[in-house]
């Protein structure tokens, strides 16, 4: 018999009378502990407080969050323990909902009506697995992935029936810890025994991953013909396509995915992208206007997603002007951009780029111009800037609206902080044949290869002085920033002078301007604390 | 389909989409039902035609599933998610979701199982509903007791549903499309029961075996007994 009396549940539902019903239901089980919320922002703010060990969450809650979006986020925010027992209610049967709260991989699903016997059965039986699976469970969350093969071991040798969930446990750990072989020959095993969805799906991205791409395909197609119906395999299929280059299958297959389940705001997302790349407008607005649709409530919203939608429907008038519903639906679009993302100068810049496009395009120009011009001001005032993708989009929407200097002095500036990237100087030659800006790197470029020379020499005091002269040299480049810092650090270590303390942080705080989507954001979070442990 | 159709509407949609709209509504009416009972005095909550209304609701739910269920079988739409399922808690998920209606109808109901911590490789949502429309059907024919096992026989797993009933008519009897006379799927819900029952079978397969349905009479408790055998 488990005990209930101890157990602290949330319902999250937004009908009174239901919230009511499972309340009593609970409490003829002896659950003594119930707090319900009426939305997902409650549940959010009370999870915060305490820790539940049943969470019940009605999937649809009106206009605000869904169950899987507040799932989404507890697990985001860590604030979900994984011995919680997270299970998503649903009345509603289509097919679209039921993909998507599987998708998000809820620990069950229960289907309204259900009665006591079927809500304690239940229950019972996940309270007495993850009793069982405590230190397995125990392990995930001290990211110890040793003792989790350890646990689960010892969990599938004395209790066999969950065998199943250990098995997915050990390929999580596995894939944590790298060991990518022993992964596949686990993967392998599984599916020899039974052809079992999940672990077909995990096996043919690991090929995908490590570039076994005709493999990773004849995995992903083996599986469709077995179960057609699983979006994962086509997103594997689809990922496959891309990476051989293969733009317009790809997209096919991502389409098939989204027949089944089109409720996911990132298939919706890479549809977008894929179809725009494709030249395909019509097919890329549906996609974006969906994924921004989709991301309204969700941690997951994305800002490109917005200024995206807005440009398929402007690529898709073509050359010609833009229709009366196309600069409504724009205008509506980049309004609900800047009224969500209010504090971010950099994205307003892009916002009203965009405007400026439109009004140029539905035969404004004069108004166009005007903003532009603004704009151009702006640009030049920006205390963050953008990632290089980005900055060479704006560029290249400056100068389609007469402001070449403007764009001259955003490339120059993608050139002093990406310049040490060789594909991204290729990608600002496309855009300009300036030596002022192109060449303006190259003696910095040089001063930071000595460098790391010295560096690997591990003549540290030289190697300082080397990329002290890049930092001068081109201030706002980020790798040399970082570069830097990391001298510094091997300096103060031997020696902790005060002022080579106070260049390292101002080095750090310069490459803390870098995007938060920049490859190096975890190499700046290593050496920030690095600095702080001194 | 019809050809002379200048709307070109297709029928089967139109049903599915509206039996898709049916099924909600009596998912809103059974709701609303159970929170009405919550409120009602108890003479008036335990009354006999609360078991009527309970009992049909769910074996109208069960119907308008199987329609949706064979509707997407003929798309080839129906998702098979099979996974490895602990068999001893499907049978009491089971036996759970009828309690009332056997507890009302003073039927006694019961599983057993070949070893505890047996598990088979199949759909669980889609053999559940296979195996609650037996268990409702059974309802209506049993005197006095339902019985569920399951054991492996030849590699296979194999769930049986017993009752205490008159048993199936003599034509029935046997591997279903192999007997004289299958259920008649126009005739009676407990021909389509059976059909929809024979189709999730034959779904799940294994080096080309394929499971099936099987009927008998005289059983574990004297009356009909439905088999179903999953490679």
């Amino acid at each position: 018999m488990i005990e209930y009396n101890n157990k602290r549940f949330l319902i999250v539902d937004d009908f009174t009378d239901f919230r009511s019903a499972l309340t009593g239901m609970l409490r003829q089980m002896g659950v003594a502990h119930i707090d319900a919320a009426v939305n997902g922002e409650e549940a959010l703010a009370l999870c915060r407080k305490h820790t539940y060990d049943v969470i019940l969450h009605d999937y649809n809650l009106g206009k605000g969050k869904n169950g899987q979006q507040v799932l989404e986020e507890l697990h985001h925010d860590k604030l979900l323990s994984p011995h919680c027992i997270f299970i998503i209610i649903s009345a509603e049967s289509s097919q679209a909902m039921v993909m998507a709260a599987l998708e998000c991989e809820p620990d069950s699903y229960l289907t309204k009506p259900f009665n006591l016997a079927s809500l304690q059965q239940r229950l019972d039986k996940l309270i007495a697995m993850k009793t069982v699976l405590h230190p397995v469970l125990d392990a995930q969350m001290r990211a110890d992935h040793m003792a989790v093969l350890e646990a689960c071991a010892a969990v599938i040798a004395a209790h066999p029936r969950y065998a199943p969930q250990c098995r997915r446990h050990q390929v999580t750990a596995l894939a944590a810890l790298g060991r990518r072989q022993d992964q596949e020959r686990l993967l392998r095993s599984l599916i020899s025994e039974r052809p079992l969805p999940w672990a077909l799906v995990a096996l043919a991205d690991l090929l995908r991953e490590s570039g076994q791409l005709d493999h990773a395909l004849t995995l992903y197609q083996d599986g469709i013909r077995q179960f057609p119906l699983i979006p994962a395999l086509y997103d594997g299929l689809a990922a496959t396509e891309l990476a051989r280059g293969n733009h317009e299958e790809a997209q096919q297959h991502l389409q098939q995915g989204l027949r089944i389940s089109p409720n996911s705001l990132q298939r919706q997302e890479r549809m977008g992208q894929i179809a725009q790349r494709n030249n395909d407008h019509e097919q890329a607005a549906r996609a974006f206007r969906q994924a921004v649709d989709l991301g309204r409530n969700s941690l997951f919203r994305n800002p490109d997603n917005h200024l995206n939608l807005a440009s398929s429907l402007t690529a898709q008038a073509g050359d010609g002007a833009l229709g009366q519903r196309a600069v409504a639906e724009i205008r509506q679009t980049l309004g609900e951009l800047d009224k969500t993302w209010r504090d971010d100068p950099a994205l307003s810049v892009r916002s009203r780029l965009m405007q400026a496009r439109t009004l140029d395009k539905s035969g404004h120009a004069t108004e166009a111009r005007r903003l532009a011009e603004q704009v151009a001001a702006d640009v030049a005032q920006l205390e963050s800037f953008f990632d290089a993708e980005v900055a060479l989009q704006v560029a290249g929407q400056l100068r389609d609206l007469d402001q070449a200097g403007s764009a001259d002095a955003v490339l120059a500036t993608c050139a002093e902080m990406y310049g040490d990237d060789p594909e991204v100087l290729a990608d600002i030659a496309r855009h300009t044949d300036n030596p002022d800006i192109l060449a303006a790197g190259s003696q910095a470029l040089e001063w930071n290869r000595q460098a790391i020379r010295l560096y690997q020499q591990k003549n540290y005091a030289e190697a300082l002085q080397r990329f002290r002269q890049a930092l001068a040299s081109q201030p706002r480049n980020i790798s040399f920033a970082l570069n830097t810092a990391q001298s510094l650090l091997r300096l103060i270590a031997a020696d902790p002078k005060p002022e080579l303390l106070a260049e390292c942080e101002r080095c750090l705080q310069q490459a803390d301007g870098m995007p938060s989507n920049d490859h190096r954001r975890e190499r700046y979070r290593k050496l920030r604390e690095r600095l702080e442990q001194l | 389909m019809n050809d002379n159709d200048q709307e070109g509407l297709d029928f089967s949609t139109v049903l599915a989409s509206t039996v898709h709209d049916m099924k909600n509504s009596l998912t809103l009416m059974m709701q609303s039902w159970a929170q009405w009972i919550e409120r009602l005095p108890p003479e008036l909550a335990q009354s006999g035609e609360r078991g009527v209304i309970e009992y049909e609701s769910l074996r109208l739910n069960g119907m308008l599933m199987q329609m949706l269920g064979l509707y997407k079988l003929q798309l080839n739409a129906l998702p098979l998610r099979p996974d490895w399922v602990e068999v001893d808690d499907l049978l009491q998920a089971q036996l759970a979701r009828h309690s009332e209606i056997l507890q009302a109808r003073q039927i006694s109901s019961s599983y057993s199982i070949e070893h505890d911590e047996l598990l088979h490789f199949m759909d669980e949502e889609l053999i559940s509903s296979v195996i609650a429309n037996v268990i409702n059907n059974s309802i209506r024919y049993t005197r006095t007791a339902i019985h569920l096992h399951a054991a492996q026989e030849d590699g296979q797993l194999m769930i049986l549903v017993s009752d205490d009933g008159q048993g199936y008519p003599a034509d029935m009897l046997g591997r279903y499309n192999t007997g004289a006379r299958d259920a008649d799927v126009t005739q009676s819900s407990t021909g389509l029961g059976l059909y929809f029952g024979q189709c999730i079978a034959r779904l799940h397969q294994r080096n080309g075996r394929h499971g099936y349905i099987e009927l008998s009479n005289g059983g574990q408790l004297g009356g009909g007994e439905f088999r179903l055998y999953l490679p």
